[in-house]
């Protein structure tokens, strides 16, 4: 299955669809520097990220990318003033409710991960719903984390672990890589649960607590771009650069 | 064509920065960097002659705590011999040794120091919480916390510090496989494979790395001279 207007983009030259990353991971990072760049206030800043991200949805979906994995709001971030933390909120709850419809005519699988407990309990609300009303769906899934953190992340996979063995469902003894991996926020994935490539913009060079435990094989790629910034052409751009490495795994994938 | 010139341009600039033409250079503020953890593909780690070049480069450099990782283990078996052969460099060759100055510790760690390593802390923080429950003879909830799995990992021998910068020389730019509990806000610089290493492309990454400034996702305006210290969990 294909998003409706797919037909319409060309697929970009220079790019080979059978080489296309199946699972992209962004780190959507420089909105507040993109805003004080122009003067304007992080609220802007963060409003073009979100129409960045909406191209990057679009493109993603008609060049064959079947997973997209976006850190919107880290653990961390609830370090930040109030009043950016309750913009960003509201900001995500609009967000999703203005674009829930077109999830469902476009085939989009929207799927928020991380610690939900800490979210207003009307995005909560909203963002179960939004899974619900989208799970069937197959042109792309579309994982957003809030409130996330990579060893959050392994923390809460041992913590269901631990609950299994409290129950008598598994011995201490079994517990193994992959049954950690059962446990893990991605595990909602239904394509490809590790990213291929993971982009981050901004010119930065860490994951920052990001899919620590997924992205063990995945092509880092570094963008000197702000979020924004960030379209069609640095798009194409990663996934070329992406495209001429050859993959190559150690001994486990 | 770009891509090959901007390629000689970063070459040149790497031979400019290991003759010391380059001043700024040629004093390396180590203050960020506790420790540094190299990365390397396996199938290059079996070059025991360059590793060796590059840890006598990080040794003249100063850097006091070093992390080699390989995913399959090579780096480690040849522990015993990479340790010898630095205590016989540092005594013989090293032109001012100051006295009791530190050496340069070094820690190999593989694939199994990674994920398995968590599976193996979760293992152990099960087992002690069927054992503490069997004694009390009452069955209480797990509660597992961030510093819980720090402290298994500490317990079945697989703790350490968080490396300040990664250096990955491999074909491909990912840190294959590198423990994963052990690189929140590490900085990752890919040096291409280890056969192309280079003395200049070293000293660049350590030098940019003292000149990053991390918020860890606060983004705070703190007044002039005011600074946050991050305490690790």
């Amino acid at each position: 299955m294909e998003p409706p207007e797919a037909a319409l983009v060309p697929f970009p030259p220079g790019l080979t669809p059978e080489l296309m990353p199946r699972h992209v991971a962004f780190i959507m990072d420089g909105n507040s520097r993109w805003a004080k760049e122009r003067g304007l206030p992080t609220s802007a800043g963060h409003e073009a990220g979100y129409r960045s991200l909406r191209e990057i949805v679009r493109l993603s979906s008609y060049w064959g990318i079947k997973v997209l994995t976006v850190f919107a709001f880290s653990s961390e971030n609830w370090l930040r003033p109030k009043t950016e933390v309750d913009f960003l909120m509201r900001l995500f709850e609009g967000v999703i409710r203005e674009n829930l419809e077109d999830f469902k005519r476009q085939g989009i699988r929207l799927c928020i991960i991380g610690d939900a407990t800490k979210l207003p309990p009307s995005l909560q609300k909203l963002a179960m719903e939004a899974a619900e009303v989208t799970r069937e769906n197959a042109v792309i899934e579309l994982l957003v984390a809030v409130s996330y953190s990579g060893r959050s992340d392994i923390v809460q996979a041992c913590q269901k672990i631990a609950q299994r063995v409290k129950d008598g469902t598994l011995e201490p003894a079994d517990i193994t890589e992959a049954v950690i991996e059962e446990e893990l926020v991605t595990n909602c994935i239904i394509n490809s649960p590790y990213p291929d490539l993971l982009i981050r913009t901004s010119g930065e060079l860490r994951l920052s607590n990001f899919l620590l435990w997924q992205s063990a094989y995945s092509e880092l790629y570094f963008s000197k771009s702000l979020w924004p910034d960030f379209g069609e052409a640095e798009y194409v751009d990663a996934l070329s650069s992406f495209q001429q490495r050859q993959r190559r795994f150690g001994l486990r994938t | 064509m770009v891509h090959f010139g901007a390629y000689l341009f970063q070459l040149l600039h790497y031979f400019l920065i290991s003759s010391g033409m380059l001043k700024k250079y040629r004093v390396l503020p180590l203050h960020k960097l506790q420790c540094l953890a190299i990365v390397v593909d396996s199938g290059e780690a079996v070059d025991t002659l360059r590793i060796r070049n590059l840890l006598r480069w990080l040794s003249s450099i100063g850097v006091k705590n070093v992390i080699l990782y390989d995913m399959e283990g090579v780096l480690k078996r040849s522990e015993s011999s990479l340790r010898r052969w630095l205590d016989l460099t540092l005594t013989f060759y090293d032109s001012s040794p100051l006295p009791n100055q530190d050496k340069m510790s070094l820690e190999f760690l593989s694939y199994s120091d990674g994920k398995e390593a968590i599976a193996k802390a979760a293992s152990f923080l099960c087992s002690k919480y069927l054992e503490d429950n069997n004694l009390m003879g009452e069955t209480r909830e797990p509660v597992l916390s961030e510093s819980d799995i720090a402290e298994a990992l500490r317990i079945v021998g697989c703790s350490g510090p968080e490396p300040e910068l990664l250096l990955v020389f491999s074909p491909i730019r990912c840190h294959l496989g590198f423990p994963a509990w052990r690189m929140r806000y590490t900085e990752i610089v890919h040096m291409g494979p280890l056969k192309s290493m280079n003395y200049g492309a070293v000293i660049k990454a350590i030098y940019d790395l003292s000149k990053k400034q991390q918020n860890h996702g606060m983004l705070l305006n703190l007044p002039p001279g005011v600074s946050i210290i991050i305490l690790p969990t």
